[in-house]
């Protein structure tokens, strides 16, 4: 495999992804703006949007950058060039994953200063003073960004590996519906959830674990894809 | 081996027992040798397997069993090199619709070894495309046009197109066939192409290969297959009753 080939591919990407990019990051930015804002209908919105930025970008990624290209019958183009199957995918894994991450970074500054506020509360009572001290909020931008890379990683590998629009909704919208929508409703029920948002929220040994846990998870998932796809027989 | 035997050069391409199944469709086994330098028309009607062959060509497909050999590489083991020296045009392609020529010609340029800036010119001015036009607003013909500069632009050595008239009105297909008569006269260029319009295969291909049910049904020179009578009915005759495939004498490499 040719890293520069995989690089010139990855920056075709982005460079065509270079319009829903900025519309998404600029979503993102009016987000934190809202979020920012001392009042709670305009915070309510900063959150709303912050969360649509990620599921569109998702959805526009994985639609877009991947299934897209065999619909568009671009994929055929670029497979004709001296570029190999292997190369074409590492390069869609890396352009999907650095656009989503781009897409998503004022997203999650949005969501972190909101939705968990007890998170944000709880690591300045820590002395972590998060505006004063970058490495006393990186940690927490990362978890976020992670808590919605590690979903999107799942659709991504659908896409790739099942290049069926039928297959990527279907596991997108559970993961949305079935799991979120579950996490929502059930997720107060669970003590020991209540215990290990207060543990993230002081900055103890939950927020590097799970750090870890999102970064292996990301790897595996990553790491699957690729060997499945490289086990395929027919590429057009 | 005797002295006085003639040194083969190696084929442009060489497929031995290729075969490949499908749900609905079993294709081969295809044993086929083409000649450096030579223009080969693949004709066969719709499903023959005339894309799967030029795929497999390519190292997109992988064959169930047999090897495919392609200008001395192993495929698909070797297609990123292999690939280098391939050029693939299709009916089912298409540029990027929201960049321009130029850009396609930078990323191009990106993706091979060797890139001659001037001969891209050249070809910009024969094709009468301009850099900076958008493929969204191309019509039909100059896509096929921008697909055609694309693959020439690399100086292929092994030419593979896959239908690659189909839509276009009879100026811009004369026009196609022009340049790709052209192309094999001027560089050299091995070409293989396949189509169901026996104008196209007559007027530019010097050996026909006719594809039926995923098999070679027959194999000859576009004269001799001429001289049997107009080129339709040939082909008609042929994949209503197959012939054994016949052997042609191969040209040398230039």
């Amino acid at each position: 495999m040719n890293p520069t080939t995989v690089f010139r591919l990855a920056g075709k990407d982005l460079y065509l992804l270079r319009l829903p990019l900025a519309v998404y990051a600029g979503a993102g930015a009016l987000a934190v703006v809202l979020a920012s804002i001392p009042d709670r209908s305009a915070r309510s919105l900063g959150v709303t949007l912050a969360m649509n930025v990620f599921i569109a970008a998702c959805f526009q990624l994985v639609i877009g950058n991947v299934l897209g290209e065999r619909e568009r019958k671009t994929l055929a183009f670029t497979l004709s060039l001296p570029v190999s199957p292997r190369e074409l995918t590492a390069a869609k894994l890396l352009s999907s994953v650095s656009c989503y991450t781009l897409c998503g970074v004022f997203a999650a500054v949005a969501l972190m200063s909101l939705a968990p506020a007890g998170l944000v509360a709880g690591a300045a009572h820590g002395g972590r003073g998060l505006l004063a001290h970058p490495l006393g909020w990186i940690p927490f931008l990362a978890l976020v960004l992670g808590g919605f890379l590690v979903p999107f990683a799942i659709v991504l590998a659908t896409a790739v590996v099942s290049e069926s629009l039928g297959w990527t909704i279907a596991v997108s919208s559970s993961l949305i519906f079935v799991l979120g929508n579950g996490l929502i409703m059930f997720g107060p029920r669970l003590r020991f959830l209540g215990a290990y948002a207060r543990n993230l929220g002081r900055g103890g040994p939950a927020l590097p674990a799970t750090l870890v846990v999102e970064v292996a998870l990301l790897v595996c998932i990553l790491a699957v894809t690729f060997w499945l796809q490289q086990r395929k027989r027919s590429f057009l | 081996m005797h002295p006085e035997s003639p040194v083969r050069p190696p084929p442009a391409l060489r497929l031995r027992g290729v075969t490949r199944r499908f749900a609905t469709f079993d294709f081969g086994p295809v044993d086929l040798e083409i000649a450096c330098g030579t223009t080969v028309g693949l004709l066969g009607v719709n499903g023959a397997g005339k894309s799967t062959l030029l795929r497999l060509l390519l190292g997109l497909l992988h064959a169930d069993d047999g090897t495919v050999e392609v200008l001395g590489h192993r495929m698909p083991a070797d297609a990123a090199a292999a690939k280098r020296d391939i050029a693939f045009v299709s009916e089912d392609m298409a540029p990027y619709g929201a960049a321009t020529i130029g850009w396609h010609v930078g990323y191009v340029r990106g993706l091979v070894p060797v890139f001659d800036d001037a001969w891209a010119r050249e070809l910009l001015g024969r094709f009468a495309l301009r850099p900076e036009q958008r493929v969204r607003g191309l019509s039909r013909g100059q896509t096929v046009r921008l697909l055609l500069l694309l693959a020439l632009v690399r100086r292929p050595r092994l030419l593979l197109l896959d239908e690659p008239t189909t839509g276009l009105d009879p100026r811009v297909r004369r026009e196609v066939r022009l340049e790709l008569a052209a192309l094999a006269r001027e560089a050299g260029t091995t070409i293989l192409f396949s189509s169901h319009l026996t104008e196209d295969v007559e007027e530019i291909a010097s050996e026909v290969v006719i594809l039926h049910e995923g098999r070679i049904a027959r194999r000859a020179s576009t004269a001799l297959l001429l001289a049997e009578g107009p080129l339709d009915s040939v082909f008609l005759d042929t994949i209503a009753m197959p012939n054994p495939p016949m052997t042609i004498p191969r040209k040398a490499c230039a």
